[in-house]
């Protein structure tokens, strides 16, 4: 189904002895962008970040020229946080995960490209802010409301069927790769594929449920579902394989069935 | 809480909405009244007789056709200036489609009112000066002068082609955005159907503009009703 970087990976079968990091640079937020490249010696199981931090220990351009280091985010180091995501040879992917062979293999050239993620505020080089994505987390209503602290009891049972779907959502890492490939997310004008996904699964949970017409609100906004073009490419990046699109297209069932008949209730 | 909707959430669900009806339902009519050219001058100028003589006609072409065109073809151009296409960077079919379901309707919007100044109303330079609305004796003539001249028969099997297939996966799209088609697989099937439609329309479009040049279009001209049966089978009064 999706293209997570999971599946096997190729190597080079005669590897070259040097290799080259392109890097967007970006002083801070509104400065202008400017790119610098890097010759690092090539060697065995390197990824972006290790290749990123072989730089830092010398930010010497390929044309020999000193610079600052170049600033990233990370955490995790094996893509289950989403914090090191970035667009790597024009395609947004987690840069911890991303082999060095398999780019070049992909690419055929000697060079590795990376850029931050364009529909993020850039705070620095490939550092972006993702303040965004847990607005509109809240602007769902993206929880279950509880009503104490006390013991309630044992929750009521769920079929197998939704465990499964509700488990497959909450994967979800924020990452931003939907954001960043879905051609109609930008300047703040769509709430996205992340947001309605983590709705559907609140939405999906029997005492959640209850709070629907508020994540339904959450969705109905000038920025609401309504944007989705249904390109689909949310669900081909996602790293976590979360099912972004059948999570909107049940939303829009959910929004049509309300809309068509729940006037009728009044 | 009550769910409130947003100007955006409403004007969204129009144009999805009017794409199908009335303008799909439109698109049918229309395409099924001029293969009726397959069959002859007479077939034909009946049928947009018949089209004249339908009662709040000029109702209908305002509310039921000029109205909703107007605003999806408007609404159209605002949604697809919104676009950040990026095929190139994310080389998947549903994305190909979903830029090529704005480069048909940004066609079509000059496609339709170069059709309209020059067939409803006779207004485009060198082609006809006589509309074909309002005059049903001599339609057939008017439509197959200009249709000879090639790239105007060029800019009709495109115009037939782009609408095909913006109407055929119009039809997926709608089905996709009011939950109606929700899963992968379902999504899929779907999708051949709505493509074997688009072909479907592109074809029996296709044939009727060449059913201007010759009997029966592209098919053999045996598959038509034959010019002197069809006058001989005429009603006497019309
Ligand atoms: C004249 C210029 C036109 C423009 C600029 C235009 C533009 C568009 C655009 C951009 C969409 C995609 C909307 C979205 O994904 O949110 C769309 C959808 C659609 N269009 Fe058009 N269109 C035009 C004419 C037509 C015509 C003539 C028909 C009918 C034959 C039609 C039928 C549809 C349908 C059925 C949809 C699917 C609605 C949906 O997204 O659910 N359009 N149009
Ligand atoms: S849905 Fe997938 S791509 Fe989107 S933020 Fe979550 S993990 Fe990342
Ligand atoms: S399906 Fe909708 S949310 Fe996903 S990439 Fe396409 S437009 Fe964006
Ligand atoms: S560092 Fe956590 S996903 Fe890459």
């Amino acid at each position: 189904m999706s293209t997570n970087g999971h599946i096997e990976k190729k190597r080079l079968e005669t590897p070259p002895a040097k290799f080259k990091l392109k890097i967007q640079r970006r002083e801070k937020e509104g400065a202008p962008v400017t790119w610098d490249t890097f010759e690092l010696p090539y060697r065995r199981n390197l990824n972006v970040i290790s290749a990123l931090m072989e730089v830092r220990k010398n930010p010497v351009t390929a044309d020999g020229r000193a610079t600052t280091p170049p600033v990233w985010d990370m955490s995790c180091l094996e893509q289950v946080c989403g914090i090191c995501t970035m667009v790597i040879d024009g395609r947004v992917r987690q840069s911890c995960s991303a082999l060095i062979d398999d780019l070049l293999i992909a690419s055929g050239s000697d060079t590795v490209t990376l850029q931050p993620m364009s529909k993020f505020p850039n705070v620095r080089d490939l550092k972006v802010d993702r303040t965004k994505m847990f607005d509109h987390l809240k602007q769902v209503h993206a929880w279950v409301e509880l009503d104490g602290s006390h013991s309630l009891g044992p929750g009521p049972a769920i079929s197998n069927e939704v465990a499964q779907e509700r488990y497959a959502l909450s994967r979800c890492m924020t990452c931003g790769c939907c954001l960043e490939a879905c051609p109609q997310y930008g300047d703040d004008n769509y709430i996205g594929p992340q947001a309605i996904a983590q709705a559907r699964l609140f939405n999906m949970h029997p005492v959640g449920k209850t709070d629907m017409d508020e994540r339904l609100n959450g969705l109905m906004g000038e920025d609401g579902i309504t944007n989705c073009g249904n390109a689909q490419n949310c669900v081909q990046v996602c790293p976590m394989s979360v099912p972004l699109t059948k999570a909107i297209y049940e939303t829009n069932r959910d929004i049509t069935v309300n809309a068509l008949f729940g006037w009728l209730k009044k | 809480m009550a769910v409130t909707y947003s100007r955006n959430f409403l004007l969204r669900k129009l144009h999805q909405l009017t794409g199908i009806v009335p303008l799909g339902l439109f698109f049918f009519a229309h395409m099924f009244t001029n293969a009726k050219a397959m069959n002859g001058e007479k077939v034909f100028e009946k049928a947009v007789q018949e089209i004249h003589d339908l009662p709040f006609l000029l109702f209908i072409e305002i509310f039921g056709i000029f109205l909703p065109l107007a605003f999806h073809s408007i609404y159209g151009i605002i949604i697809s200036s919104e676009a950040r296409p990026n095929v190139m960077s994310y080389n998947y079919g549903r994305n190909w489609f979903y830029l090529f379901q704005r480069i048909t309707g940004v066609f079509l919007f000059f496609f339709i009112i170069f059709h309209l100044l020059h067939y409803r109303f006779g207004l485009v330079p060198g082609l006809t000066d006589i509309a074909v609305a309002g005059n049903a004796v001599g339609s057939f003539q008017i439509v197959a002068n200009d249709l000879a001249i090639p790239w105007v028969l060029a800019i009709y099997i495109l115009g037939v082609a782009a609408t095909a297939w913006h109407l055929a996966y119009g039809f997926w799209l709608f089905a996709v955005d009011w939950g109606i088609l929700i899963g992968t697989n379902a999504q899929r099937y779907a999708l051949y159907g709505c493509a074997a439609l688009a072909f479907g329309l592109f074809a029996v479009g296709t044939n009727a503009a060449f059913s201007f040049l010759r009997p029966c279009g592209l098919l053999p001209a045996a598959l038509c009703e034959q010019p002197v049966k069809a006058s001989s089978s005429a009603p006497k009064s019309v």
